[in-house]
């Protein structure tokens, strides 16, 4: 055994690797094209939000709160509303959390479609990558005609919703849903449900058993692949998402068998695009018409929030599983005591970081994809170096500066001088 | 004066050859974006790439040693020396008796040398990419030579002065014996190489050892700037090589000869054509391969040309000999 | 089993603990069940909860600096093949000049990661965790440095200000 070690190979996929969409680290001890051990680093993308938080009122962590990540924005709001509203005892409006669920079911549609296109790229099928992200450029045409943008559409505010849907965008929403249906959704299912190539690459690549899922805690897709029925919008009674009729959705329903490898996480994907289509008209159709938000102005908000006392707890459903945001009152301050939040990547990552050993070095890029990470999500908590920190520091100014001059000595004639970016924020300055 | 025809045609060839394979680069890439509804890069942009990255600094890794560098210039070497010996519509320049062999020995010759450059680079990427190189190299091989020996043998039987050499595809066709088991037969085979082309050039199913999201560029992971381009040009010529063998076996038609031309004119109209077929060929096997395949692992490549492809290539192998024997008989 | 239930069982086995039901004004109004021990009783009622619901699922540590102690909360979630589950939160707390609590990685195994976040981040160690290394911070950051606790041992106003921001250079000079 002992001359066997020198045999072993120490990769690491990581920070930056072409299969990784984000910086993270996997420390990766392969024997051969086995892998051996998978260490994991993380902490590539801190950005310190939690310390931000620390110095922010209710409303100015709501948008921060939508900034934590891209792809799930509005996920991030959301949950960070209902554990304002759980604290303070807020009560939402019913249309307001019907504009909710839609919005968020639009969100996984685009969401899966991107992750379903991001498994095909990393098994080197790129023609799946382009067409399903072409796909995803519609519902992405619908989130921006209601929320103003691609990503960070700001729908939510505490105690209810800022945009409402109208007419409009409800013929919009409609005529997607049946592009979906008719264009989208067969050749969706042909590739994943019934593709050689993907078959032989998802199948058995990745097996989180469901043992192992249970002990890790494994969210979302990751976890249904592996046959443990949990999806908080069913198990927490979530808003108004029982009346809609929500089931977990596992792999048993469309191939029979549940194995808990990649192929079975991509197949919970297609199922739930079927479910989101489905959840989002009936939602249009029972959604009552009322006021939206429970306070006319943010201020009146604020002005409640600040009587508040007491703790809350959001839970929610987000397309990589479940998301929690806890918030701690502080009485008499705009300032919540403690914002603190947890996303489903974290635990999914160690997860699939044990499922990992054993498996082929060529499994580790869809392996990786298929709990599609998003580390943004999870590197949220940063700071500022201090002893080593000043002299890092150094350094960094020294490098700007040696490459302003090499820029000037190459062309002297160029104006634009590197400007301070950002302005006071809350008493603090970004 | 042999000797100078002979060099001045070589840079001709070479010259010729090199824009012919990058000019299909650059058309592959266009395709393929059209098939994934995609824009796609101007159909110069390998001209442009190949031009930037002559112009870039090479970084030489700290752990690299010699090899490193003689590498990609053995590589070119190779690829170049590989062109005297490719057919283009006619025989090759340096047409002697086994020149199938020699074709052969040069093809391998341009992967092997790829591996000591990576296995010199120190980077764990390029040691597993070299290691997938090699594993793949001694399976797909072997259905192809089985195949093209065959061919020889079986064309041998009609009276070739030289067996073992390209000419004797352009004296005789397979497709002329004309009988149901040859026409099945070679049919067999032609799907056999057309999957030994795709490995060859590592595209689809056979995008192992470079595969990008796995081990980053495999044996490319460390080279940069001129050692690049010189790999990026010798693959590409290798890829238009392998597919000249194809073309000569299996489509080796020539259309001076209906035209009347003779000398140069014949010579230059019958290369063009036969990049046109090049690129036909290439065309299925790559392209389209590439855009509605995705890689497999290692294992499932080695075991489907063991599996499938070899007893593929036995069937094309074993209906040629009964055709044979049955004619002997 | 409801969250009635459920805390009645919980207080029956260990008297000392204080809970309660609190309830929000969702649509479909949610129960939490929020308990607080001490850190003796911790790790037994950690390990009665495993034994309860042997699925219970690990979802989070939320510590904060409370001025003199350091808290930690634990939310799980048990049931979750029921709608609804039960979501608990259990509550400890430890005085900051004793800033220890008993690991749980060994009853909940999921439970180790959120566990070096917390000690990095707030200096509040666990006693008997298996993998004590740093997960989001750099090798190099310094000891004793926390950068989440409120009082002098988390980030001072002079770090802030040596970090500042690198385009920041053109005025200083």
């Amino acid at each position: 055994m002992e001359n066997r070690v020198e045999y072993w190979v120490k990769i690491p996929i990581g920070p930056i690797h072409p299969a990784l969409e984000e910086p993270e680290k996997f420390i990766i001890t392969l024997d051969g094209e086995r892998i051996v051990n998978v260490d994991v680093k993380l902490g590539y993308n801190l950005r310190g939000l939690e310390w931000v938080g620390m110095r922010r009122n209710y409303i100015q962590i709501l948008y921060l709160a939508e900034r934590i990540c891209g792809i799930c924005s509005f996920s991030h709001n959301h949950t960070y509303a209902r554990a304002v509203e759980e604290m303070a005892g807020i009560e939402v409006p019913e249309r307001a959390e019907y504009i909710r669920a839609i919005i968020g079911e639009l969100e996984r549609i685009h969401s899966h479609l991107l992750n379903l296109g991001v498994a095909g790229h990393a098994i080197g099928y790129d023609t799946v990558l382009h067409l399903s992200w072409l796909a995803r450029e519609r519902v992405m045409d619908v989130l921006e005609a209601i929320g103003g943008n691609r990503v960070n559409y700001s729908i939510n505010t505490i105690g209810g919703v800022r945009r409402d849907i109208g007419e409009k965008h409800k013929r919009m929403i409609l005529d997607m849903i049946k592009y979906y249906r008719e264009e989208v959704m067969p050749k969706i299912e042909e590739i994943f449900l019934y593709d050689p190539t993907v078959e032989a690459r998802l199948r058995d690549a990745g097996v989180i058993p469901k043992r192992i899922a249970i002990e890790y805690s494994a969210q979302g897709p990751t976890a249904r692949g592996s046959g443990v029925e949990k999806d908080v919008r069913y198990n927490e009674h979530l808003g108004v998402y029982p009346d809609l009729g929500i089931k977990p959705i596992t792999p048993k329903e469309f191939t029979g068998i549940i194995k808990g490898d990649v192929f079975d996480r991509m197949v919970v994907r297609v199922g739930e695009l079927w479910q989101s289509m489905e959840l989002i008209e009936r939602a249009l159709d029972q959604m009552p018409e009322g006021k939206i938000k429970a306070f006319p102005k943010d201020n009146v908000a604020l002005v409640r929030l600040k009587k508040a006392e007491g703790e809350g707890i959001g839970r929610y459903e987000a397309p990589r599983g479940e998301l929690v945001h806890y918030v701690m009152a502080n009485p008499g301050s705009e300032i919540p005591e403690r914002w603190k939040m947890r996303e489903p990547t974290f635990p999914n990552l160690f997860a699939v970081a044990r499922a990992l050993v054993g498996e082929q070095l060529a499994d580790v890029p869809v392996a990786i994809a298929s709990i599609d990470p998003c580390l943004s999500c999870t590197d949220r908590v940063a700071v500022i170096d201090s002893k080593t920190g000043k002299k890092k520091i150094l350094t960094e100014k020294d490098l700007l500066k040696a490459s302003i001059e090499k820029t000037r000595e190459i062309n002297p004639n160029i104006k634009a001088k590197p400007e301070p970016i950002g302005g006071t924020c809350g008493g603090v300055r970004l | 004066m042999k000797i100078l025809y002979v060099t001045v045609g070589l840079i001709a060839i070479y010259l010729y050859v090199s824009f012919a394979s990058l000019l299909w680069e650059g058309l592959d890439r266009k395709l393929v974006a059209r098939m994934q509804r995609r824009m796609g890069p101007p159909i110069l942009q390998p001209f442009y790439d190949f031009l930037k990255l002559v112009s870039k600094e090479s970084i030489i890794p700290r752990d690299a040693n010699k090899f490193f560098e003689i590498a990609p210039i053995l590589a070119l070497a190779a690829s170049i020396a590989l062109l005297a010996y490719t057919p283009l519509g006619f025989e090759p320049i340096l047409a002697t008796k086994g020149d199938v062999i020699v074709f052969i020995y040069l093809l391998t010759l341009i992967a092997f040398v790829r591996v000591i450059g990576a296995v010199s680079s120190g980077s764990p990427y390029a040691q597993i990419g070299a290691q997938r190189e090699i594993i793949m190299l001694a399976s797909r091989e072997v259905p192809m030579m089985l195949g093209l020996f065959t061919i020889l043998w079986r064309l041998s039987k009609l009276g070739v002065e030289k067996p073992f050499s390209v000419g004797t595809f352009y004296q005789y066709n397979i497709w002329e014996i004309g009988t149901p088991l040859t026409i099945v037969g070679t049919f067999v085979l032609l799907m056999v190489f057309l999957l030994w082309l795709a490995s060859e050039i590592e595209v689809g199913y056979f995008n192992i050892p470079e595969a990008e999201t796995e081990v980053a560029e495999g044996p490319m992971a460390e080279y940069s700037g001129r050692h690049l381009a010189l790999f990026k040009l010798s693959s590409a010529l290798k890829e238009f090589a392998s597919a000249s063998l194809v073309v000569a076996i299996f489509f080796p038609w020539g259309v001076s000869g209906y035209l009347g031309l003779s000398g140069v004119g014949a010579v230059i109209l019958d290369l063009v054509f036969h990049t046109l077929k090049a690129f036909a060929v290439l065309f299925v096997s790559m392209s389209i391969f590439r855009a509605i395949t995705g890689r497999l692992r290692i294992t499932q490549a080695v075991s489907m040309f063991w599996s499938r492809i070899l007893p593929m290539s036995l069937i094309g192998v074993v209906l040629l000999v009964i055709d044979v024997l049955g004619v002997i008989a | 089993m409801t969250p009635e239930e459920f805390l009645d069982i919980i207080v029956k086995k260990f008297p000392g603990v204080e809970g309660e039901i609190r309830e929000n004004k969702l649509p479909h109004p949610r129960k939490r069940v929020w308990i607080n021990v001490d850190r003796e009783e911790f790790k037994e009622i950690m390990k009665f909860i495993k034994e309860i619901d042997p699925k219970a699922q690990f979802s989070i540590i939320i510590a904060r600096d409370g001025g003199d102690y350091l808290e930690a909360k634990y939310h799980l979630e048990l049931f979750y093949d029921h709608a609804p589950s039960i979501s608990l939160i259990v509550g400890t707390k430890c005085p900051k000049d004793d800033p220890k609590l008993p690991t749980v990685a060994d009853v909940f195994l999921s439970a180790l990661p959120y566990e070096r976040e917390v000690q990095e981040f707030l200096g509040l160690f666990f006693e008997g965790i298996p993998d004590p290394r740093k997960l989001f911070l750099p090798e190099d950051f310094p000891e004793g440095v926390y950068p989440l606790r409120k009082d002098e041992k988390g980030i001072s106003s002079a770090m802030i200000k040596n970090a500042g921001h690198p385009y920041k250079m053109k005025k200083e000079g």
